[in-house]
């Protein structure tokens, strides 16, 4: 063992920004995760050139994966345009010499904040979601140590009687968006402001997902083929948004999770969500070949 | 201007390390191949001077050292362990760390040059769709002992590496000797 052995020569920058150091971390993390689905694993979530809150959490699981082979879609709210979508991929391609995409079908890795696609993802993809409070508990205990203990206990009767009084003061569950979830039938995990429409996808799903929470510095993990069950009282059958009955007024597709664009002179018109997919339909009406993917939803109907 | 220097060899070798392990781990049973054979590129990717490791032979210890990470002398008190010939290992392998319910993380990864032929077992749990048959030169009293110590979510994870190729066997997957 010399010294030169133990160094490395000097550089500016790391490729793929973060150094070593902070990479091997999170891949340690990163494997206990998926080991553990669902368990929220700490982490020391490093700085990035962007404000804790708008994906830092998901940018580092990104940057830790990606490499000059990479595809890399971003989706904010389920478009690839937006200011945050746009800044994070062209940062993530620059620092890495990845390519871009805004097609899902040709992503390797999908980062997203708040939608899961309509195009149902393969096994070799990933999904790397954004989240901003990684603990299903928080409302019902704001002391993280005992919501540790109570997770460790596998006690989630506290989060049973939110959804119950809701169910009692509302007459249905007014849980939108976070909808707590099990998984693997023992850790309960919030799966990111996803709506309840996407929470399905999760379920015994092709692809490998990490949710990763920068400002809360915790990240966890869903493998392929892991149930990931919405909690629900078995006389309550679980509901996504009523959304299958809605056409998109740009693109024509129906039975996809929609925007609502509120009209001046009341009432209100429909986009589709996952934006990309609704550029796709646009394209094949005008007769380009272009291929869109099996999707989630079939006729507003979850199917897969 | 942001200028990123391309990445070195050392970076190279590691993604695509983990990407490896990544997949491994998410679908038990797969076999993935590694960019070099044998632990070096593992500890690389993995091992460095926040955590604590063993290994049963003398080059693999010099390379822990390098890394920077604690050497341990018990299998107990090391995160990554690194095992050449697990049936040498007996009895100092129960000690291994399983973590606790509040802490699962703690538990360790253990890295095992084990030949992917054998008994067989069969393997169900998250990762796989129903269930996966492998074989894996690895005795039927390791598997005992593992599921003696897995209580989950406390347990230990499992790579079997044999040459470039690597198995993960994460503590959430059930392991049935055939």
């Amino acid at each position: 063992m010399s010294l030169a052995s133990l160094t490395k020569d000097w550089a500016a920058t790391s490729y793929g920004f973060l150094d070593a150091s902070a990479k091997r971390e999170l891949r340690r993390k990163m494997l206990k995760a998926i080991a553990v689905p669902g368990c929220q694993m700490p982490y020391a979530s490093r700085e990035v050139p962007m404000a804790r809150g708008w994906g830092t959490g998901g940018l580092q699981v990104t940057l830790t994966l990606v490499n000059s082979a990479s595809v890399v879609k971003v989706i904010d709210q389920g478009a690839d345009d937006g200011v945050n979508a746009a800044s994070i991929r062209r940062f993530i391609s620059r620092v890495s010499g990845a390519s871009e995409t805004w097609d899902t079908l040709d992503a390797t890795i999908v980062q997203s904040r708040h939608r899961i696609p309509e195009e149902i993802m393969r096994e070799d993809q990933v999904l790397v979601l954004q989240v901003p409070n990684p603990e299903p508990l928080r409302g019902v205990e704001p002391n993280i140590s005992i919501a540790r203990q109570m997770h460790a206990d596998a006690d989630y009767g506290k989060l049973w009687l939110t959804l119950y009084e809701q169910i009692v003061r509302k007459g249905r569950i007014m849980q939108g968006a976070s909808y707590p979830a099990m998984v693997n039938g023992r850790h309960v995990m919030t799966p990111s402001p996803i709506p309840r429409w996407d929470v399905p996808k999760l379920n015994m799903a092709q692809h490998l997902t990490f949710l990763s929470a920068g400002r809360e510095k915790r990240l966890h993990a869903v493998p392929p083929y892991t149930r990931v069950e919405p909690l629900v009282f078995s006389d309550r059958p679980y509901q996504v948004e009523d959304h299958a009955d809605l056409t998109c007024r740009r693109s024509g597709v129906r039975g996809f999770f929609m925007n609502e664009l509120p009209q001046d002179g009341g009432g209100s018109v429909f986009e589709v969500s996952d934006s990309n997919l609704g550029i796709k339909a646009i394209d094949k009406t005008e007769g380009s070949a272009i291929e869109i993917g099996e999707t989630w939803y079939r006729n507003g109907e979850y199917s897969a | 201007m942001l200028t990123v220097a391309p990445p070195d060899t050392v970076e190279l070798r590691s993604n695509a390390t983990f990407e490896a392990l990544m997949w491994a781990l998410s679908r038990p049973g797969d076999i993935r191949t590694l960019p070099e054979a044998g632990f070096d590129a593992i500890s690389e990717t993995l091992v460095d001077l926040e955590c604590s490791a063993y290994a049963d032979t003398p080059a693999m210890r010099e390379r822990i050292l390098a890394t920077g990470a604690n050497l341990s002398d018990r299998i107990g008190a090391a995160d990554y362990v690194f095992i050449t010939a697990l049936e040498h290992a007996g009895q100092q392998l129960a000690e291994i760390k399983c973590g606790t319910a509040l802490y699962p993380d703690d538990g360790a990864t253990l890295i095992a040059a084990a030949a992917h032929l054998g008994n067989r077992v069969r393997l169900t749990g998250p990762g796989i769709q129903e269930t996966t048959e492998i074989t894996l030169a690895v005795s039927p009293e390791f598997w005992a002992m593992r599921e003696m110590l897995c209580l989950y979510p406390e347990g230990f994870d499992i790579f079997f590496v044999d040459g470039d190729k690597v198995v993960g066997i994460p503590r959430s997957t059930k392991v049935e000797v055939l």
